[in-house]
C-alpha cells in the first residue's frame, strides 16, 4: 500500500499557538512544517527540542517527537538525544535569549562539536516572555525597557560571526517576513550533514513594534553565497548590516557522533560513573 | 520573485496548484488569527476571522473539486510564482494586534483579498493559454465578489474606540 505524502499541515499538532497575533514565529512554524513536508520526513523519526521562551514553545505545535527543555539547555538536551539516537532527525529551536545568553556556552560547543542537527534561533532581540528585557542581540541604544531605560550600552552579539568562529559548518540567516525563502533555507539546514545554524529574524510585535520596519530593511545577500571559505564568510558577516538573508557559509567537516553502545546496561553505566 | 518579473503560468494544472496553495494558506492564516484572538479574548474579531476562514475553506474546496481528476505537478514551496514573499492572501500577519478592532481586521482581510485577486488577474494577463486565462478570470470574478462583499461589510461597521489594555506591555512611560 502506498502511503500518501504528508502535507505541511499534517506536521502541525493541532494545539493552538499562544503567541501574540502578528508574531513572526507563526511564519517560522509554517516554514518548518513546509520544509518537513518537502523533505518527506517521517514524523516518528524527527525530534524537535527547545529551551525556554516564546519561540521554545515550537515543539508543542509540531506533531513529531518533541522536548521542551530548560532555559538555555536546548542544545545540551538535543546533543544527548542525537548521541543516543543518531537515526533521528534532530531539530533544535529557541530564541536569542535562550540560545545566546544562558545557553551561550552550549552554542559555542555545539558549533565546534558538529553533531548532525539543525539549530533554528528565532531572533527578536528581546526577552518577550518575561515582558521585554534586552537580550544579547539587542542593540546597545534600545531604551524601550524599564530595565535598561538608557539602553544596555553593550555591543550586541553577532550570532553568525560567533558561529563561524566556533566552527559551525553551516550558517544562514532567514526572515519570518519571507516565509518561502525561509523554507528553502530550513530545507538546506536540515539536509546539511553536521551542525547547521539558522538565525531567523522573527519580529516581536508586542515589545519590539519597531521591528515592523524589518520588512523594508531585510534584503537578500548580494554576494555570491554560500561560500566554503571561512575568511570570505567572516568578511561578509562582519561587513554586513545583519539584515542580509540566505545561506552564508556551507562547508563539510567531520560529524561527531559517539559510538552507540547498545550493549550497555545500567550496571555497566553505573560502574563507569564510580570514581 | 522580484516585482519586475512577470507571472507566467501556461497549464491549467500548474494554475490549480497555485490556486489551491493560495486558498489553503488563506484559510490557515485566518484560522490562526481567529485562534490567537480567542486566546487574547478578543472574541468579536476572532469571530470575524473565523467567518473569513470559512469562506476561504469553501473556496479551497471548490479548487480541489476542479482539480479532482487531473495529475497535478508538485511545486516546491519557494517556487510558487507570486510576487510577494508568501501566498498572496496570507501576507500581512505583522499588522495584526491582539487589541485590534473589527474595522482594522477588515482592512487586513481586504488587503489580502485584493492581493489574491491581483495575482489571478496577472495570471490571466500574461498566460498564452486560453484555458488558463479563462479559469484565472473566473477566479478574478469570484475574488472581486469577495472584495465587494468585504467593502460592504466594512461600510456597515461603526467606528470603534481603541480597547483598553488591562495588562499592557512593560514599556517606559
Amino acid at each position: 500500500m502506498t502511503v500518501p505524502a504528508l502535507k505541511a499541515k499534517d506536521y502541525k499538532s493541532g494545539i493552538k499557538a499562544v503567541w501574540c497575533p502578528g508574531c513572526g514565529h507563526f511564519a517560522v512554524l509554517s516554514a518548518l512544517t513546509k520544509a518537513m513536508a518537502h523533505l518527506g520526513l517521517v514524523k516518528e523519526e524527527v525530534a524537535v527540542v527547545s529551551g525556554i521562551g516564546c519561540s521554545s514553545r515550537l515543539p508543542a505545535y509540531i506533531d513529531t517527537y518533541g522536548f521542551h527543555g530548560i532555559h538555555g539547555r536546548a542544545l545540551a538536551a538535543a546533543s544527548g538525544l542525537k548521541a543516543a539516537r543518531p537515526d533521528l532527525t534532530v531539530i533544535v529551536a529557541g530564541g536569542d535569549g535562550d540560545g545566546f545568553s544562558i545557553g551561550g556556552n552550549h552554542f559555542l560547543h555545539a558549533c565546534r562539536r558538529n553533531m548532525n542537527m539543525a539549530y533554528i534561533v528565532m531572533d527578536n532581540e528581546v526577552y518577550g516572555m518575561t515582558k521585554g528585557q534586552a537580550s544579547p542581540t539587542t542593540l546597545p541604544d534600545w531604551s524601550n525597557s524599564k530595565m535598561t531605560p538608557h539602553g544596555t550600552g553593550i555591543p550586541s552579539f553577532n550570532p553568525a560571526a560567533i558561529a563561524l568562529a566556533a566552527g559551525a559548518g553551516f550558517i544562514a540567516r532567514g526572515f519570518s517576513g519571507e516565509p518561502s525563502e525561509l523554507t528553502r533555507i530550513l530545507v538546506e539546514a536540515i539536509e546539511h550533514s553536521g551542525f547547521a545554524f539558522v538565525q531567523v529574524l522573527s519580529g516581536c510585535v508586542t515589545y519590539r513594534p519597531d521591528q515592523k520596519l524589518w520588512k523594508e530593511e531585510v534584503h537578500p545577500s548580494e554576494s555570491d553565497l554560500p561560500t566554503d571559505d571561512p575568511v570570505k564568510a567572516a568578511q561578509i558577516i562582519q561587513a554586513g548590516d545583519g539584515k542580509a538573508t540566505g545561506v552564508i557559509y556551507a562547508k563539510q567537516f567531520p560529524v561527531w557522533q559517539p559510538e552507540n553502545r547498545m550493549d550497555s546496561n545500567l550496571n555497566t553505566i553505573e560502574k563507569e560513573f564510580l570514581l | 520573485m522580484s516585482e519586475a518579473e512577470t507571472v507566467t503560468i501556461e497549464s491549467v494544472e500548474e494554475f490549480l496548484v497555485h490556486a489551491m496553495e493560495l486558498e489553503e494558506a488563506s484559510y490557515e492564516h485566518y484560522e490562526e488569527l481567529a485562534d490567537t484572538m480567542e486566546v487574547h479574548n478578543n472574541l468579536e474579531v476572532a469571530e470575524l476571522f473565523r467567518k473569513l476562514a470559512n469562506y476561504s475553506r469553501l473556496h479551497a474546496e471548490e479548487v480541489h473539486q476542479r482539480a479532482a481528476n487531473l495529475a497535478l505537478p508538485t511545486i516546491t514551496p519557494w517556487d510558487f510564482k507570486w510576487k510577494c514573499p508568501s501566498a498572496p492572501e496570507a501576507f500581512c500577519m505583522d499588522d495584526a494586534d491582539y487589541l485590534m478592532s473589527s474595522t482594522k481586521a477588515m482592512e487586513i482581510a481586504l488587503f489580502n483579498e485584493i492581493r489574491g485577486r491581483d495575482f489571478y488577474q496577472q495570471v490571466a494577463d500574461n498566460s498564452s493559454s486560453e484555458a488558463v486565462k479563462k479559469l484565472a478570470l473566473e477566479m478574478v470574478e469570484e475574488e472581486n465578489w469577495h472584495v465587494e462583499m468585504l467593502r460592504e461589510w466594512q461600510a456597515s461597521m461603526q467606528e470603534e474606540q481603541p480597547q483598553e489594555d488591562l495588562d499592557p506591555p512593560n514599556m517606559p512611560e
